[in-house]
């Protein structure tokens, strides 16, 4: 399944100047439950969207509000000379077609 | 009898819950007044905002110039101020001027000063700047008390010196200072948005764990409710939990709106951070009162060892001018990577031929990899793009000779396969370059450990009106 066919938020904001925070929200329980269920799938392939080794991107399912948070440094500190995204806020559209 | 000892008495002569009206986040681009009003109509014992962020990039940072305008601010910080002298309560400002340092911070109490005496405004105000000496930062790096933020080098004493401004992160410890010092308006440099909602309420005997984690919520105004806005919000607060209430009557706050904002900008969403601890929230409870409100209890503080802060710096890298264009010809797009290659080289042999290059040119193409560098080409070239020429050299003469001959050969160039021999660019406007003037970049984002913060960050009182 898409990840934007099944997720309610998808988004992406700095975590301060150095990193990147992808926030995946999903609907309700069982789709929480069935991304839970794939994290290493989501890690593996946010590593290769983002060019980056897998051990640099962290995944954490936070129940509360039934989503995933991924997290990751950024390519250029916010700002500096080459940055495309200084809020680093359309940085999650190369999440919307992962297949899960 | 100022607002603060007002409130310190109430509170001794009957404990009850603490009403924390959380009015803007983001101070200068527009409080909206009926949100604000129907707050101000509930009792509460505080009026916060933010002024400030990091996100906002290292310029405003760097060059000592506010994010809003001074109008915006102006009038913003007027509807504040006013409330808060109307209802005679402590009013607290946060990140003074967007990037908190000294030339924001003074801007700020400028406009301050200037309300107070065009409506007849009179009261006592606490003041922190957070400008980290320079001497003690490198005092501090020598004795090894500052280490990198994530994946920033270590601080040398040539960043210390390159910065425009270098601020720390305040915390509950300074704006607790400022509160003390017997004040109405307490107004700080750059500081951690919690301590503008958690100060009151620990100097009130509240748990701060409680108090850290509603901070942390209202400071976004309305951003934790569904939809998601930047109306006043209410936070009440007593020593189980913590209710919260937006103050326009769309905006809900429902248990998952509130938890997902945990979330917000936040690399870890079970706890939020500042300098004297931390509050764990694993096992926060998020209850519906109604379908508007949700309770919150559960947070727990867990004091740091010692105080550290954040700091920021940023500095200039040299001056920035920009080509704007758009392109509409389908070979032109396709071979974008080698034109830009070969025009940067024909423009690097005609500006160098008596002057060192000492400058950097690159170009964006909007449409394909503006806003990221994809992993993948994209399947379909667009049929129209945007084209950013962008030149950083060390002075603005400089800048704008090489963006200036880059508009010319970037339009006249004939690259192989070309139809268009009469101009390969769409200019919206002329001129189509634009001078920015000074680019900056975040050259200190580091933990400072501070064994005494209030010879660093002095309390200053001033008197209004």
């Amino acid at each position: 399944m898409r990840l934007d066919a099944i997720a309610m938020v998808i988004r992406s904001k700095n975590a301060g100047p150095c990193l990147l925070t992808l926030d995946v929200m999903l609907p309700d329980a069982a789709t929480f439950a069935y991304v839970r269920a794939r994290l290493g799938p989501l890690r593996r392939q946010v590593a290769q969207r983002y060019r980056l080794s897998e051990n640099q991107v962290a995944v954490l399912p936070f129940e509360p509000a039934l989503a995933v948070k991924i997290t990751l440094p950024r390519e250029i500190v916010s700002g500096d000379i080459g940055d495309r995204d200084v809020y680093g806020a359309q940085q999650h559209a190369a999440l919307l077609d992962i297949e899960l | 009898m100022t607002a603060i000892a007002r409130l310190i008495d109430d509170f001794g002569r009957r404990r009850r819950p603490l009403r924390s009206l959380g009015a803007s986040g983001q101070l200068g681009y527009g409080i909206p007044t009926p949100a604000l009003e129907a707050g101000l109509a509930q009792a509460p014992d505080m009026i916060g905002v933010d002024m400030g962020s990091i996100d906002i990039g290292p310029a405003y940072l760097g060059s000592g110039k506010m994010a809003p305008t001074r109008v915006g601010a102006k009038r913003d910080l007027r509807k504040v101020l006013r409330a808060a002298r109307r209802l005679d309560i402590p009013l607290i400002v946060g990140s003074a001027g967007s990037a908190g340092a000294r030339p924001h911070l003074e801007q700020t109490l400028e406009i301050v000063r200037e309300i107070a005496r065009e409506d007849g405004l009179a009261c006592r105000m606490a003041v922190v700047a957070s400008d980290v000496p320079r001497p003690a930062l490198k005092q501090a790096i020598a004795a090894g008390r500052v280490r990198p933020m994530d994946t920033m080098p270590p601080l040398t004493p040539a960043d210390v010196d390159a910065a425009g401004n270098i601020v720390a992160q305040l915390g509950l410890e300074a704006f607790r200072r400022a509160l003390e010092a017997d004040v109405d308006v307490v107004v700080l440099g750059r500081a951690c948005d919690t301590g503008i909602f958690a100060s009151i309420p620990s100097l009130l005997g509240f748990p701060a764990g409680l108090a850290m984690h509603m901070a942390k919520i209202v400071e976004c105004a309305s951003l934790c409710c569904v939809p998601g806005g930047r109306d006043s919000i209410l936070g009440v607060l007593d020593d189980e939990g913590f209710e919260l209430e937006s103050m326009a009557p769309h905006r809900r706050a429902t248990p998952s709106s509130v938890a997902a904002h945990s979330l917000y900008e936040q690399a870890d969403p079970y706890e939020v951070r500042e300098p004297s601890g931390r509050a764990d929230l694993r096992h926060v409870t998020y209850r519906a009162i109604d379908d508007r409100r949700t309770r919150v209890e559960g947070a727990i503080f867990e004091p740091a060892e010692r105080l550290t802060l954040k700091l920021e710096g940023a500095a200039k890298v040299g001056y920035r001018a920009l080509l704007i264009a758009g392109a509409a010809d389908p070979h032109f797009i396709a071979r974008h990577e080698e034109i830009f290659a070969e025009v940067k080289r024909i423009v690097r042999d005609l500006v160098c031929e008596d002057t060192a290059e000492a400058y950097r040119l690159g170009f964006r193409l909007y449409g394909v990899d503006g806003v990221r560098r994809w992993a993948e080409p994209p399947a379909h070239m667009p049929r129209e793009a945007f084209v950013m020429g962008e030149c950083i050299a060390g002075s603005a003469e400089r800048a704008e000779e090489v963006i200036r001959t880059t508009k010319q050969y970037l339009l006249h160039h004939g690259y192989e396969g070309r139809l268009s021999t009469a101009g390969n660019l769409a200019f919206p406007f002329t001129p189509p370059e634009v001078m920015i003037g000074e680019a900056y970049r975040f050259n200190v984002f580091h933990l400072l450990e501070v064994d005494d913060p209030a010879r660093l960050f002095p309390v200053e009182v001033h008197r209004l009106g």
